[in-house]
């Protein structure tokens, strides 16, 4: 199974894709995934219902969270009501060791997003102030990362033992589907997700170079 | 170059790729049309006493390029909105492209969003955007 | 340093700040649309019977002050332009003369490439001599928080 556990709606202040888009963008240019993450920045969307377009398109398409913190930004998989209240996902200045903590004690998965970028990836944070512990995964490709970046994040995650995961930071419609992860066992909603992601049961990909966009 | 009708226009539709000039007369041209004086954008040498790389395209020039390419692939095209996204700067004299590509049909209004990118010769991309557009 | 954004919005969103006029010019709006690769003539030449703007023309002007006198300056200077949206609402022509009106619409930080960012979202409201709005451009204009 084939997720794209990275983007961005219209929800997000700087995305710009209506989710009915990206499916039709996925069917349209036939790119064999089977769903997609919707990883709002700064908050968790319990609003918005997508199984209609789930039902309608054939997608997985699951909520998560982007947040930002100390040490860069964050992937939060498996946001529950416990979760947001053990922390303020508004916040820009959250301690990485408090989001990794509290995600896991709440039952989710707290994956660093982009570690390789400037100031907002863990790369360069743990190069300054040293590493923080309870990473287990972080996103190795990234679809708006140089591929620099991403090699850091590669060399890092070889380093410190930790498994990688894809996603391709869409905040347009055409830019869905440039990194992925890739899964043996079927994911039908977020708990599944969140399992796969614990067991450390997926590999990251990276379809830039045949990217239609 | 397709038909520009509404009814002809399909979701997912590429528009044809601009290569823009952004050498260092036609970026000159440009700000002094549009009044822009800071010399980042027409020598090279006072940007990099910037700390810039070399002198770079300004912003608004990226985003009327990707008007043109749309007026070039729909002549008749009204863009009602042109939003984009300055990620990092377009160096002048370097050798960008601009795409475009059909991302969303409204029946009711007869517009359509079109999906923007100025990619840099590394394949990156600086400038994105979206657009709404009556046909 | 700790940014209060609740509080800025408060006290700096929404109201007209500067106002200013400006006069369009044939060259101008012709050197603008050929620089940027234009090529329909009703862009490019001034003889043309529907010569007009193209839809970004307004991005360019920036009124007397750029905030309101006394904003708070978190870093040196405005900042960066971090993006451009543009509004199109009717035709601007040669020789119109358009009024701007700028005010504060939007204040948020995030972090991003650059470090922690104040995002200030300045809005210029543009309409002609005949009192008709033309143009709405929201310049989204980056401070950094100085360290």
């Amino acid at each position: 199974m084939i997720l794209d556990l990275h983007n961005h709606s219209i929800v997000s202040d700087d995305g710009r894709a209506k989710v009915e888009n990206y499916c039709q963008w996925i069917r349209k240019r036939e790119i064999p995934l089977d769903g997609f993450v919707l990883s709002e920045h700064r908050q968790f969307d319990a609003v918005s219902d997508y199984r209609k377009l789930e039902d309608e398109y054939g997608l997985a398409i699951l909520k998560a969270s982007e947040v930002e913190t100390d040490y860069g930004h964050v992937l939060v998989f498996g946001v529950n009501e416990a979760m947001q209240d053990a922390f303020d996902f508004r916040r820009i200045d959250l301690p990485l060791a408090l989001v990794l903590r509290e995600v896991d004690r709440c039952g989710g998965v707290a994956v660093p997003c982009h570690p390789g970028r400037p100031r907002v990836g863990m790369c360069a944070h743990f190069e300054a102030r040293g590493p923080v512990d309870g990473v287990t995964v972080i996103e190795t490709r990234n679809g708006g990362s140089r591929a620099s970046e991403d090699e850091r994040a590669l060399h890092l995650a070889e380093e410190r033992g930790y498994r990688g995961v894809g996603g391709s930071d869409a905040h347009i419609v055409s830019h869905i589907g440039r990194c992925v992860t890739r899964f043996p066992a079927p994911i039908r909603g977020m708990g599944d997700l969140v399992e796969a992601l614990r067991a450390g049961e997926f590999e990251a990909v990276s379809w830039k170079s045949t990217s239609t966009s | 170059m397709s038909g520009t009708s509404y009814s002809q226009v399909e979701f997912g539709e590429e528009l044809p790729a601009l290569e823009p000039d952004v050498s260092l007369a036609n970026v000159r041209r440009f700000t002094h049309a549009a009044g822009m004086t800071f010399p980042r954008f027409h020598d090279h040498e006072a940007a990099r006493k910037e700390g810039l790389p070399g002198a770079i395209v300004p912003g608004i020039m990226s985003q009327g390029i990707l008007a043109a390419l749309i007026h070039r692939w729909a002549p008749s095209a009204r863009i009602l909105r042109i939003d984009t996204v300055f990620r990092s700067p377009i160096l002048v004299d370097s050798r960008p492209r601009a795409t475009g590509v059909v991302t969303d049909k409204n029946d009711g209004e007869h517009t359509v969003e079109i999906d923007l990118t100025i990619q840099n010769e590394a394949h990156e991309s600086p400038v994105v955007g979206t657009a709404t557009v009556a046909l | 340093m700790e940014i209060d954004v609740d509080k800025l919005k408060r006290e700096w969103a929404g109201s007209t700040f500067d106002t200013a006029e400006f006069e369009i010019s044939a060259d101008d709006l012709r050197d603008f649309a050929l620089a940027c690769g234009e090529t329909a003539p009703h862009y490019t030449d001034p003889s043309h019977p529907d010569f007009r703007a193209v839809p970004n023309f307004t991005a360019r002007y920036v009124g007397r002050r750029i905030l309101p006198d006394n904003f708070p300056r978190l870093s040196d200077g405005f900042g960066f332009d971090a993006g451009k949206c543009v509004t199109v609402l009717g035709p601007i022509r040669p020789g119109d003369k358009v009024t701007a009106k700028s005010r504060i619409h939007d204040i948020y930080t995030k972090t991003g490439r650059s470090g922690t960012m104040l995002f200030i979202v300045h809005r210029m409201e543009f309409s002609n001599q005949r009192g008709e709005s033309v143009s709405i451009v929201d310049w989204r204009m980056v401070q950094r928080a100085r360290s």
